[in-house]
């Protein structure tokens, strides 16, 4: 039984070996060395990071509106007049949470991206919800920002359950470091978040191509819905979401962030947001221990490039 | 350079260290010499024995001498006192004995003099005796009878049980005694009577031996005679004798008052002298005691600015803080080096705390009752479309009005479980219920039911720990040791191995 149990954990050692980034040492020799706390504004609201990104020549979906106070809500239907579809989000939520996708609405029917129909009553008691800080960090108040609906890209249509496919990049030192691509299932309820079941696919950082794929820890080829081969996918535009990456660094001078980047039809990459604590699932979507990683970057990369040279760094790397 | 040696880890470590060496030095100190104990042995028998001595005074200067108590391994002197008017006192060692010399001039009225003593247990030295060899007892002066009685006592006690002295106070207790035995002591053998015919036996076979006279401690005891045992060296050491079981060693609650065979009380210049003793017991808390005995050891300065020092009820209420530090500790070990997520960082600390007043199952009921009908009302509050703040605070409301209904039903079915729902803190309760519902909604009630389990888990191992009445008493009475936790705290923030959760969290990735 024991040996049964010891079997599901590996040994200390052997995590090492394979650099893999543990939390402890994430929030202490990453986080709070690279981090300065008086960046975190910066990533932690959303119309701030909008407007930064905008000035630094970042895409990102364009904004409609930003609800400040109890009173504004019942003007979301004046704000967001000229637009078919939109979305709804907390400026300082984490992880999707508080996010809601409308794809087309009358006076009083909100139709979700999941087909569910919310009435009007339901979309003030979220706005408000957000408002009141129910979504978050530490619950503080908060302001709920509507934006533009991105059109995702018709090449991962057969890769994703409802939700948006979006790509991660983990930028160390302004160096793209490990990227994976996050696709919804049916398990995580259309949302890309790994640990409610999305699919991790790793992808090479200097091609975009799939590297591996894993669920729930578990290393799958196919996706579970739509049966689409995983290890398939190559992400194109690639340049460019890892410049989006790049670029995140300068704009921020956050050391060690993430970067979520969605593929519009139209408008191409586009950053969704940035996280100052970003999560350490990459490296099972990967196979890649992220510490070696960082590693290989502190003793290895040129320091003092431009944001287009450290891409281009990172493009002549084969891997 | 410096930087690097004056790492934060360094700094942390070396406060460890010192911090452990402070609290060794002051737990070595408060064990020492306010005689604090590891265990929790909260309460400590106090003793007061108080020897009534009176006489008549001939005329002539009076000279009292009396076997006074010291200190011995067994039992501690914490306090003594002499109500004797008019005395000179003085103490005296004389032959291992201790003896308590009253002098004064001539008197004429009946004297009374009370020597009080109170004493308290000293666990620890019972039953350790070591004593010199002792030379070979003289052999007693029998008349021709007697000692033919005797030899004939030595004969029958061979065919018993036991040691030397076992053999022949069996012997001599036998009932009914048997006709030797009957005549060599007077038709009404008192305790003194056994003690010397015993005496005399063992003396006739060469073994050393001297009488014992002590006090047997029994509650609200009075008596004019000392209780007697029987002290005798044999197998290379002196060993006490019970005179009527032949039990060996020294019994739980006894107290010697004086070895050997001289008067328990001398009175010069008086006559129809009489002692009398009374005992009698009183129950103390060792914190309380803690205060006298520093006053004893000459401590006191560094005692009054201690937590023993103040009234017991804010002794009680720093006796709970004190728990505290290990309580957080532990969340730190659970959340930092074991990966289990909590709801809030302290809320599984609260729960424990309230586990604690309220008892582990009733309180778990208890818990489970007010988070389930909390919950129920939380999804029915989730249709009204209330703003966060008002929604809360309902759930807030709520959650008193259930601990009320539930205090009531308590008491008038007489369920205790019920009545201990009062001990939960309603705040962090309401907000284990929002947090739950709201996970509940949006990733589904296995993972609300995960965090909530999560939670309970962590909180109920930190019950354990806290509630330990052993642990509890080393933290409040050795409270130097909040220190160390607090360095062992600020060195697990600098702890950046892996957690136990992702040691199986990231098994795919491991390489051999």
């Amino acid at each position: 039984m024991f040996g049964k149990l010891f079997s599901s954990y590996a040994s200390p050692s052997s995590l090492k070996k394979a650099g893999v980034l543990g939390m402890n040492s994430r929030n202490y020799n990453f986080i709070s060395k690279y981090n300065r706390r008086d960046l975190y504004p910066l990533v932690d609201d959303k119309v701030q990071t909008k407007i930064l990104a905008n000035k630094i020549g970042i895409n990102t979906p364009g904004l409609i509106g930003v609800i400040e106070y109890q009173h504004q809500v019942d003007n979301i239907l004046n704000i967001v007049k000229d637009y078919k579809e939109f979305v709804i989000k907390p400026a300082h939520g984490s992880g999707g949470k508080g996010v809601l996708v409308i794809k087309g609405y009358t006076p009083d029917a909100f139709t979700k991206a999941s087909g569910e129909v919310l009435s009007y009553n339901e979309i003030y008691q979220h706005i408000s919800n957000i408002l009141s800080g129910l979504y978050s960090l530490g619950g503080k108040y908060d302001v709920a920002v509507i934006e533009e609906l991105v059109h995702f890209s018709n090449i991962f249509k057969d890769y994703s359950f409802q939700g948006i496919p979006d790509v991660r990049v983990i930028v160390y030192k302004g160096f793209p470091a490990l990227a994976m691509m996050r696709l919804a299932t049916k398990m995580s309820g259309g949302r890309a978040n790994l640990h409610q079941g999305a699919v991790g696919v790793g992808l090479d950082i200097s091609t975009g191509s799939a590297l591996k794929a894993v669920m729930r820890n578990v290393p799958i080829h196919l996706h579970p819905d739509t049966h689409a081969e995983l290890n398939k996918i190559q992400v194109p535009n690639w340049r460019e979401h890892l410049e989006i990456g790049a670029k995140a660094y300068e704009m921020t001078g956050l050391g060690y962030l993430g970067a979520d980047i969605v593929l519009d039809a139209d408008r191409g990459p586009m950053m969704l947001e940035l996280n100052a604590r970003p999560g350490l699932a990459i490296q099972i979507a990967n196979g890649i221990g992220l510490a070696g990683v960082l590693k290989n970057i502190d003793d290895t990369y040129p320091s003092g490039l431009t944001a287009q040279q450290r891409v281009d760094f990172v493009l002549g790397k084969k891997s | 350079m410096l930087k690097k040696f004056a790492s934060v880890r360094f700094i942390l470590s070396l406060g460890l260290i010192l911090s452990i060496i402070f609290a060794a030095y002051n737990a070595y100190y408060k064990i020492k010499y306010w005689g604090f104990n590891i265990t929790p042995k909260k309460m400590t028998d106090v003793w007061t024995i108080e020897t009534h001595i009176s006489f008549e005074p001939t005329g002539e200067p009076i000279k009292v001498s009396i076997a006074s108590l010291s200190s011995s391994k067994e039992f501690k002197i914490l306090d003594e006192n002499i109500i004797a008017p008019g005395y000179k006192t003085k103490k005296q060692k004389k032959d291992g004995d201790n003896r308590l010399i009253l002098t004064t001039s001539a008197k004429n009225e009946p004297q009374d003099i009370y020597y009080r003593v109170l004493l308290f247990d000293n666990e620890d030295g019972k039953g350790k005796m070591t004593a010199p060899v002792p030379p070979a007892p003289q052999k007693p002066v029998l008349d021709e009878q007697r000692t033919a009685i005797a030899q004939e006592l030595i004969v029958q006690a061979e065919k018993l049980q036991g040691d030397m002295p076992q053999k022949f106070i069996r012997l001599l207790n036998q009932t009914p005694p048997n006709s030797t035995v009957q005549s060599f002591f007077p038709v009404r053998k008192t305790q003194q009577d056994i003690a010397e015919a015993l005496s005399s036996l063992l003396s006739i076979k060469g073994v050393p031996n001297r009488i014992v006279k002590g006090i047997k401690l029994e509650e609200d005891k009075k008596s004019f005679n000392p209780d007697f045992m029987l002290e005798a060296y044999t197998g290379s050491r002196w060993k006490l004798y019970n005179i009527k079981t032949a039990q060996v060693g020294m019994p739980e609650d006894f107290i010697i008052l004086q070895r050997g065979n001289a008067a328990l009380l001398d009175v010069e210049g008086g006559e129809n002298s009489s002692v009398k003793f009374s005992v009698l017991k009183s129950i103390s808390s060792s914190f309380n005691l803690a205060g006298k005995r520093a006053k004893l050891a000459d401590q006191k300065a560094s005692f009054e600015f201690s937590i023993f020092n103040l009234p017991l009820l804010e002794q009680n209420t720093l006796k709970w803080l004190m728990i505290f530090p290990l309580a957080i500790l532990v969340i730190v070990l659970m959340r930092n080096v074991i990966g289990i997520q909590t709801m809030g960082t302290f809320t599984p600390m609260l729960l424990s705390m309230a586990l604690v007043k309220t008892g582990f199952w009733p309180g778990l009921i208890c818990f489970t009752v007010i988070i389930g009908i909390g919950l129920i009302i939380r999804a029915m509050l989730s249709k009204l479309n209330l703003l966060l703040v008002p929604r809360i605070s309902a759930v807030v409301i709520f959650v008193i009005l259930i601990m009320q209904v539930m205090t009531i039903c308590g008491y008038r079915f007489s369920l205790e479980i019920a009545s201990s729902a009062v001990f939960f803190p309603i705040i962090i309760m309401a907000w284990i219920i929002e947090r739950a519902s709201i996970t509940w909604e949006e990733d589904g009630p296995i993972n609300a039911g995960k965090e909530v389990f999560n939670s309970t888990l962590v909180a109920i191992i930190t019950y354990f720990i806290i509630s330990s009445e052993y642990i509890r008493h080393i933290m409040f009475a050795f409270n130097e040791l909040n220190l160390v936790i607090l360095f062992i705290v600020m060195l697990l923030g600098t702890y950046t191995g892996y957690r136990l959760t992702e040691l199986k969290r990231f098994k795919p990735l491991a390489k051999d």
